[in-house]
Formats: C-alpha cells, sequence, structure tokens
C-alpha cells in the first residue's frame, strides 16, 4: 500500500501551475482522493482520475491567498538594516565590490561625456539639417582621387541660381592671421574669415550686439568675437570703431561683437568680414581654382542623391565637357563634417575633427568596462551568497516566501548600485579635469545633472544592479532552508557560472589589453619613422609679403648668429597634404599634360632637409635658370609617372600651370613623407618660385634651444618690429597630425588599465571567497603534511586554468580586429607573438599574484586556528 | 443584497461549510454537496469556490489535521464568518420573500 503514490509527472505539472502558497493544501487534497480512490477502484482508473483532477485544477492557475497579515514595510526596514550591516560587516569585500562598479561608472560616464560632446559639433545650429558643405573629388591624372573640403568661388552664387533646391549659400574664406592697427597699436587677429551676408542666417553664431540683418551692409564692416574686441578695445564700446588694416591700408569698421565661437563648432574664426570687398570681375569668373569652403542650404525635403547627379551638368556648364574627368562635387551634411571627414583632405577648416570609427571604439570600449565592472559585481554578489546562506535559511524557516528572499537580494544589489553611482560621480568630479588635458575637449559635467540625463543613469544603473543582483537572489532564495541553517548553502559544483563570467571578464580585458598595446606601436612606429626628411631642430615662421621683401636680409642675419646652423624657404609647410597643380611635360611622342603636388622651395631646401638626391643635382644657386623657376626637381613617384612611356627623366621639358615655354627636370629625390604616414607618398615636384615664402624654416643647433630662439626672436623684431614673433617646431606641426590617434591612444590605455585593475579587483574577491571556503580542507592537508608551497599551487592553479582559457578566446579575436585595423596604415608593424606571449603572460601574473595573496595567507595559517572553525 | 453576490454553487459550498462545523475542507466538502444535494463537483471547482469566498470574507481558514493519506499535508479547514452567515440569511430571506407570493399550488 506505501509504495502506491500519485503520478510523479502530473504532480510536478500541478507545482507548475498552482501558486505557492496554495499548493500544500491542493496537493494534499488531490492526494487523499487518491489514496481514497485506490481503496475503492483499480489504481489505473485511480491513477486517471488523479490526472483529471490536476488537469481540471488549471483553472485556479490565478487564484492567491490574501494575505491579511503581511506588513511589507517593515521587511523593507529590515532589508535595509541588513544590507547596511553586511557591508559594514565585510568592509574589504564591499569596497572591492562598489568600488569596482565605481570605477567602470565613472569611466563610462566619462567617455559618454566625451562621446556627447564629439556628437555635439555643430549641433546648435537651427537648420543644421538643411545644410550642407560642398565637397569635391578630384582625380589628376596620376596623383590617386581624393576628396577634397575645397571649392571655387564661383560656385556658390551660381548653384543657388541655378537650382531651385538650394535656396542659401555661404562661402567660408580664410583670411588667416591679420594685422590690425588700433591709434598706432598693432594687434594680431589670429584667424579673420571671408564670409557671405548670408553666414549669418544659416549658422547660428550669437550677436552680442550690433544687428544681424545690417552687420554687412557696409563693405569693410567687421564682427569681432568677444575675447578678440575685450582685448583690442578692452571695456570700451567697439561699435563703430575703425580698425586698420595697415597691409592694405584701408579700415575696416565694427559693427558687431559676437560671443565667442563654442569649441563644439566646426568652424572656428576670430572675426568676420564680407567677402564684398573681394568680389571683383575677375574672382567671379574664376572658375578652376578652389580656395575655400562653401556651404550651401537645401530647401525642405530635397532628394540629395539626385541634386549630386545634377552637378556633373553644372561643371561642365561653367567649366567645359573635360572638367569631368578630374572633378566631380558631392554634399557633405554638416552633422558628418566633424566625424565623417578622416578621407577629406585640404580640410583646413574642420576644427578638432575626429574619426566616427574612434568614437565607436569608444563607447565600445566603455560597454565592455562597465561590463567587467559589472561582471565583477555579480559574481562577488553570488560568491557572497555562501556566507549568508544562515540568514536566508532562518528567513525561510519563519515563513518568507520565495519571491521576499529574491526581492531582498535585488533591493540590495539595486542599493549597492546606486551607492556605486555616487561614488562614480565622485570620481568623475576628480579625474575629468586631466581627462580634458588629455583629449584637449571642452567637456562639462553639468550634463549629468539635466533631469532627462539623470533619469536615464539612474535607470541604467538601478537595472545593472537588478540585472547583477537576480542571479545570486535566485540562487540564495533557491536554498533549502534544512541545509541552509547549517550554514552550508552553496555546494562545490555550482561555480561554472562564476567561473564562466571570470573567463569572460578576463578574455575582455586581455583583448583590450593587446589592442592597445599594438595600437600604440604602430603609433610611436609612424612618429619615429624616417620620413625621408629631417625633422628635427626646425622652427617655423610664417612670412608675410612685407617680410618676404626682407628675406634675404632675415635670413643672412640669422645665418650670423651662432646657434643657427640653416635658414631656406617653402611656399608650404611640410607635414601636410600640398597643393596639386597641372603640369605639362614632353615625352618622346607626346607633350602630356597631368598633375601632381608641387611645393616651391628655396635652393637650400634639398641640402637642408638632408633629402637624397637619387639622379641628376639639387637646385643650386650656381644655375641662373634655377632662380627663375625653370628647373624643377621631382620626387622617385613622379619620375615614375614620366618615364612610363620610356622616356628620360633628367633633362626632361616640364612645367606647370599652363605656361607655353616648358622649362627642365634637373633631378629626381628620393620619396619623403610630406604627409600623414596612412597615405601613400603622392607625386611631387619642386621648385624655386618667385613668389615669395610662406614659411621660413630655420634649423637651430641642439645643445640650447632656448639661447636660438632668443636669437631668432631679436632678428625678427628688430627687422620687423610691427610683427609679433610667433613659431612653431616642425616636428610638433607633424606630431599634430597623430593628434586624433594620439588621443585616442592615451584614452583607451587609460581604459584599458582600468579594465585589468577592475577584473583584478573581482579576481581577488573571488579567490579570497573560494579561499575561505575551502579553509578547512587546508588545514587537514596541512595536517598531513602539505607545504606551503603545495597549497598556495594548487589554490591558484584553477585561476591559472581560468585565465588561459580567457587568453585562447582573447587571441585570434584581438589578432583579427587589430590586422584589420593595421590594413588602414601604408608603414605598419607586424603584430608578432611578442605582444600576445608578454600581454598573457602579464594578465596571468597579475591573476596570480592576486590569488597567491589570499592563498598565502591560508597557507601559512596556523591548522589550529582553521580547523577549530566550526 | 447589496454588497457581494454569493452565486448558486458558492451558495450549496458555503451552506456545506456551515454544516460540516469542524472538518470543513475540500475534499470533504465534496462528498457532502454529493450525500446531500446530489451534486458531483469536480474538486477544482470547490478549491475555487473555497478560495474566492475566502477572499470574500465569507469563509476564514486555519491549518490542521495532517495525515499520512494527504502525503503529510496539512489540510486547510473553513469555518464560516458571520458575514458568511449574514449572507446565507439574506439569501434565504429573499427566497422566501418569493414563496410567500407564489400562488400555493396544490402539491403533487
Amino acid at each position: 500500500m506505501r509504495e502506491i503514490n500519485p503520478p510523479k509527472l502530473s504532480r510536478k505539472f500541478l507545482k507548475l501551475i498552482i501558486s505557492e502558497d496554495l499548493f500544500d493544501d491542493i496537493d494534499g487534497d488531490l492526494t487523499e482522493i487518491f489514496y481514497e480512490q485506490t481503496e475503492t477502484v483499480s489504481l489505473t482508473k485511480a491513477r486517471w482520475l488523479y490526472m483529471v483532477n490536476v488537469f481540471s485544477s488549471v483553472r485556479n492557475i490565478h487564484l492567491r491567498r490574501k494575505l491579511n497579515f503581511y506588513n511589507p514595510l517593515v521587511m523593507y526596514k529590515n532589508y535595509f538594516k541588513i544590507a547596511f550591516r553586511n557591508l559594514l560587516k565585510h568592509k574589504g569585500y564591499s569596497f572591492i565590490n562598489i568600488f569596482g562598479l565605481a570605477l567602470g561608472m565613472a569611466s563610462c560616464l566619462l567617455i559618454l561625456l566625451f562621446v556627447n560632446n564629439e556628437r555635439s559639433f555643430d549641433g546648435f545650429h537651427q537648420k543644421k539639417s538643411s545644410i550642407y558643405r560642398l565637397d569635391e573629388v578630384q582625380t589628376f591624372g596620376a596623383v590617386s582621387a581624393q576628396k577634397v573640403a575645397l571649392s571655387m568661388y564661383p560656385m556658390g552664387p551660381n548653384l543657388v541660381n541655378d537650382y531651385p533646391e538650394i535656396i542659401n549659400f555661404s562661402r567660408f574664406w580664410t583670411m588667416g592671421k591679420t594685422l590690425v592697427e588700433l591709434d598706432g597699436t598693432q594687434h594680431y587677429i589670429n584667424e579673420v574669415v571671408r564670409v557671405d551676408t548670408s553666414f549669418l542666417e544659416m549658422f547660428d553664431f550669437k550677436l552680442l550686439s550690433g544687428n544681424k540683418e545690417e552687420v554687412f551692409d557696409d563693405m569693410f564692416n567687421v564682427i569681432l568675437s568677444k575675447h578678440v574686441s575685450e582685448r583690442i578695445f578692452g571695456n570700451e564700446n567697439p561699435i563703430g570703431k575703425l580698425l586698420k588694416l595697415p597691409n592694405d591700408n584701408v579700415n575696416m569698421k565694427v559693427a558687431a561683437v559676437m560671443e565667442d565661437v563654442p569649441d563644439n563648432s566646426h568652424l572656428q574664426f576670430d572675426a568676420l568680414i564680407s567677402t564684398k570687398a573681394w568680389d571683383d570681375e575677375r574672382r567671379r569668373n574664376g572658375w578652376g581654382s578652389n580656395y575655400l569652403n562653401t556651404y550651401l542650404q537645401l530647401a525642405n525635403n530635397v532628394d540629395v542623391p539626385a541634386l549630386e547627379a545634377k552637378f556633373d551638368d553644372f561643371l561642365v556648364k561653367y567649366l567645359g565637357e573635360e572638367i569631368l574627368e578630374a572633378y566631380e562635387l558631392f554634399l557633405q551634411p554638416l552633422s558628418d563634417v566633424h566625424l565623417g571627414s578622416m578621407d577629406i583632405t585640404h580640410d583646413y577648416n574642420n576644427h578638432k575633427k575626429f574619426a566616427r570609427s574612434s568614437v565607436n571604439i569608444f563607447v565600445i570600449l566603455a560597454f565592455f568596462v562597465l561590463l567587467i565592472a559589472s561582471i565583477n559585481f555579480m559574481n562577488l554578489s553570488t560568491a557572497r551568497a555562501a556566507t549568508r546562506s544562515r540568514e536566508v535559511g532562518v528567513r525561510k524557516s519563519i515563513g518568507a516566501f520565495k519571491g521576499q528572499i529574491t526581492g531582498q537580494f535585488i533591493l540590495e544589489s539595486v542599493l549597492l548600485s546606486l551607492l556605486a553611482l555616487t561614488i562614480a560621480i565622485g570620481l568623475c568630479f576628480a579625474s575629468i579635469g586631466s581627462l580634458i588635458q588629455i583629449i584637449d575637449r571642452d567637456l562639462s559635467m553639468s550634463l549629468f545633472f539635466e533631469p532627462f540625463n539623470l533619469l536615464l543613469i539612474l535607470a541604467v544603473t538601478m537595472a545593472i544592479g537588478l540585472l547583477s543582483g537576480i542571479y545570486p537572489a535566485l540562487v540564495m532564495s533557491g536554498f533549502n532552508p534544512a541545509v541552509a541553517l547549517k550554514g552550508n548553502g552553496s555546494t562545490g559544483g555550482k561555480s561554472f557560472f562564476r567561473n564562466a563570467l571570470v573567463v569572460f571578464q578576463y578574455a575582455i580585458a586581455i583583448t583590450i589589453i593587446i589592442g592597445t598595446t599594438v595600437a600604440t606601436r604602430q603609433l610611436n612606429f609612424m612618429q619615429n619613422l624616417d620620413l625621408g626628411f629631417d625633422k628635427e631642430l626646425t622652427v617655423m615662421l610664417d612670412m608675410y609679403n612685407d617680410t618676404n621683401e626682407k628675406y634675404d636680409l632675415l635670413k643672412s642675419e640669422l645665418i650670423n648668429q651662432p646657434n643657427i646652423v640653416d635658414v631656406t624657404g617653402t611656399s608650404q609647410r611640410l607635414g601636410n597634404n600640398l597643393h596639386q597643380t597641372g603640369i605639362t611635360y614632353e615625352g618622346d611622342t607626346a607633350t602630356i599634360n597631368g598633375s601632381s603636388s608641387f611645393v616651391s622651395v628655396a635652393n637650400n631646401f634639398f641640402e637642408f632637409y638632408n633629402i637624397e638626391v637619387l639622379d641628376g643635382r639639387a637646385l643650386s644657386d650656381d644655375y641662373a635658370m634655377d632662380a627663375q623657376g625653370k628647373s624643377f626637381v621631382v620626387n622617385e613617384s613622379l619620375a615614375k609617372i614620366l618615364k612610363a612611356d620610356g622616356s628620360e627623366v633628367l633633362g626632361m621639358p616640364f612645367d606647370f600651370g599652363g605656361v607655353d615655354t616648358l622649362g627642365t627636370i634637373v633631378g629626381i629625390v628620393k620619396d619623403f613623407n610630406y604627409n600623414k604616414l596612412n597615405l601613400k607618398v603622392e607625386p611631387l615636384f619642386m621648385s624655386h618660385q618667385s613668389w615669395g615664402w610662406s614659411e621660413v624654416n630655420i634649423k637651430i643647433k641642439g645643445g640650447d634651444i632656448q639661447a636660438s630662439l632668443e636669437e631668432i626672436e631679436t632678428v625678427w623684431t628688430t627687422l620687423f618690429p610691427h610683427r609679433p614673433f610667433e613659431y612653431q617646431f616642425l616636428d610638433d606641426h607633424i606630431d599634430a597630425m597623430y593628434q586624433s590617434e594620439q588621443q585616442l591612444t592615451k584614452v583607451i590605455s587609460i581604459l584599458s588599465g582600468l579594465a585589468i585593475i577592475i577584473a583584478s579587483l573581482g579576481l581577488f574577491g573571488l579567490a579570497s571567497f573560494t579561499v575561505r571556503q575551502r579553509l578547512k580542507e587546508m588545514g587537514i592537508r596541512k595536517v598531513l603534511g602539505a607545504s606551503v608551497v603545495q597549497i598556495v599551487m594548487m589554490l591558484s592553479k584553477k585561476f591559472t586554468l581560468l585565465v588561459f582559457i580567457a587568453f585562447l578566446i582573447a587571441t585570434p579575436v584581438t589578432y583579427y580586429l587589430m590586422d584589420s585595423w593595421l590594413e588602414g596604415y601604408t608603414y605598419k608593424i607586424s603584430i608578432g607573438v611578442v605582444v600576445f606571449l608578454i600581454v598573457g603572460i602579464g594578465s596571468w601574473l597579475i591573476a596570480l599574484l592576486t590569488v597567491s595573496a589570499q592563498s598565502l595567507r591560508v597557507a601559512k595559517s596556523n591548522p589550529v586556528e582553521t580547523l577549530r572553525i566550526e | 443584497m447589496k454588497g457581494i453576490h454569493l452565486g448558486e454553487f458558492e451558495e450549496l459550498v458555503l451552506l456545506a461549510v456551515a454544516s460540516l462545523t469542524d472538518n470543513a475542507y475540500a475534499v470533504s466538502i465534496q462528498a457532502e454537496l454529493e450525500e446531500r444535494v446530489n451534486r458531483k463537483a469536480n474538486i477544482s471547482a470547490i478549491h475555487t469556490a473555497l478560495y474566492r469566498m475566502e477572499d470574500k470574507g465569507f469563509l476564514e481558514s486555519s491549518r490542521g489535521g495532517a495525515v499520512a493519506k494527504r502525503g503529510g499535508k496539512n489540510k486547510r479547514l473553513f469555518k464560516v464568518t458571520n458575514h458568511g452567515y449574514n449572507t446565507l440569511r439574506e439569501s434565504k430571506q429573499a427566497r422566501e420573500a418569493f414563496w410567500n407570493v407564489v400562488p400555493q399550488i396544490s402539491a403533487p
């Protein structure tokens, strides 16, 4: 009789459908009926009837007992109290737990602040969605097709005339650093820009005084930014005052003062002046030369690709059929200019331009660091479940429901994550200053406290608390009270989940660190690569029309100084893209037109920069032809193109800019990297043109840089007293090209450091729990004769295995990622095994160190102490 | 008649609980219903009625009387509350009020 039981499966199903608080009653009733049936009918029939009863109980699936004795408020108070006591009882673990999460949150918050700043560029213009920048794709013969941000002077007005879809335009034409004179005192204005009168209608730069509509009414009206106005006029009202342009002998009238241009605008300027003064017949028909930016405002709902398709006809109309071989126009949305211009060259007016891909990398990293931190949090909470099994046991035997226990632990975990958030915000405040310095952005914490953002942050924090609390809460509430009360809640073998999390964590950390190492090495490699010219100890000064007249005097004065080695002049600064021009040369059979980059240089340029001459000769003062600009030196890349049809390059008739009598090629030099190293060297020629230098390059002695600079300053200010002395080192200028990459690697290095710290914090906490659980086992081992080393080894073995698995997972992923990243560089390092080995062994050592710190303590402890614990 | 409506089946169950005094739990109620009014009800229907009426305040319950036959589980023993008795009485009076005016046709 006793062996007869109700059908197990049906009973399980009953448990599934009936709510927990009713199950005992109903299960009892059904069981009773079943046993009564077995006395009267056959066993099969009794079972059948039991099943019928179970199935008809489905109707009671929603039935609950209303509890009128339950007062949750009292319990909530108790939850808070217990949570707080637990924090204090395990100060060390609480610290690791909360601080790790806070670190993750803080770095995530700061990164998001930065990302938000990047995304906010040009967002303050009301018409941002209808404004586009007009860009070109240039394909000049030999030079590979490149997108440029430049456009031609007549393009804007004619586009508005020809296409009703385009309702407004403004050009942005920089005048550069401009000298102005007020009452005999001279001042520089760093960036004066010529714009069209519609500029302020399209872009929302705020005027502080002056009338927006009338501001450009007079030809030489100028708008000053606040800081310039304050610098020149002090506290006086500048409106209506005249500023003299001493070099052109005209007066500009201050018509308005505007707020300083915000840092998150890709257009930066200190003063605006209308293009009217330059708008002559020659410029209006100046098709063919690109030297400014054009912005177009489109009507609503314009199909942009369709409009772009019409631009070919536009080019043909004004420039003839063959222009399409060299030019193509396209529109770039304003929102895309800051983050989407990495492949666009000659992009001179793009303040702090940044790669969208880098921003995405930041977002991904921030996410992963937060993930590592959350996993830690979860892992430690789960591990701690063991120490609280007694509490769960007591709660359960007093009558807590499973749901209540789950709720308690989730609440606790949400509470901790909120605590972590407060610490994280504190950390942000402490570290934002240095971050601003590293990435050179204007970040403000106030963004966090805007209602929507604050709510979002709180919601995410609580979600983290909830998600990381859910697993430990479910584990704890599942404890059998009888076992839990004995203080042995978690049993071995259940730690698979925890181990998987540790592996995952470490895999991410290893990936990030290897990635960072490779990226940093690539960057260092590029910065230290032999560029093909000597960039060290070179000081660059800007030249102007008036200073150019005295170039020879300046040069001889400078060379007379003891600390100055050599002086040369160029028309463009090395370390960017150089301007391109059309070329003409005579091969064996025909006269060929093409195009190439070009820089005008003084004769001693090659000697000055130590550029290797492969064939022929460099420019020289000994040849009269050289000074007339009829001798040309080409680089290897151009030489390769010139001799494509088998002609001899040296002595080849060659010229540029469509002149009638050609000059001659006198020399070939080795390719040198005048541009960023991820771009290949373009064809280039050099000659000495008489139109003056825009740069003077001064090579100084290495010993005392300060003394050399003082000598240059003395010479400069004696010769040009009205020109303030300003200089830049060439290597600084070249390093600035890699600024975006440098910022990226610096921030990523910090993040990867944090990732490993957080991961190790978690491992430390976890190790100490594991060790504590095995205290007694270790005591017995010691009594039986295990040595300290053996015990440490035993405890470390598991974690070594975990790190090793993490390494195995991380390696291929990282290799793939970094390999595709390096694809973008012409000059690149090979990734190599060494990085992987070093990082792998390094992270293993860190893990070992954290674990053995714990295990050593146990191994050294007196077995009498550990065994006595009951 | 105001307040919570008492269904026909619920009324029977309530009466059964009242008549069973100290041993009213689902299984005994099921037997009682069959015995007195020849009503065959599934145990789950009785559960529904019992717990609903407990929610409504017609019944109160306590646990006790675990036996091996029940797999060691307690019975949930129900008692009719004062409110429950009042409702039963009101229901009876309502019926009687009708019976008083229904023409007295001779009983078969």
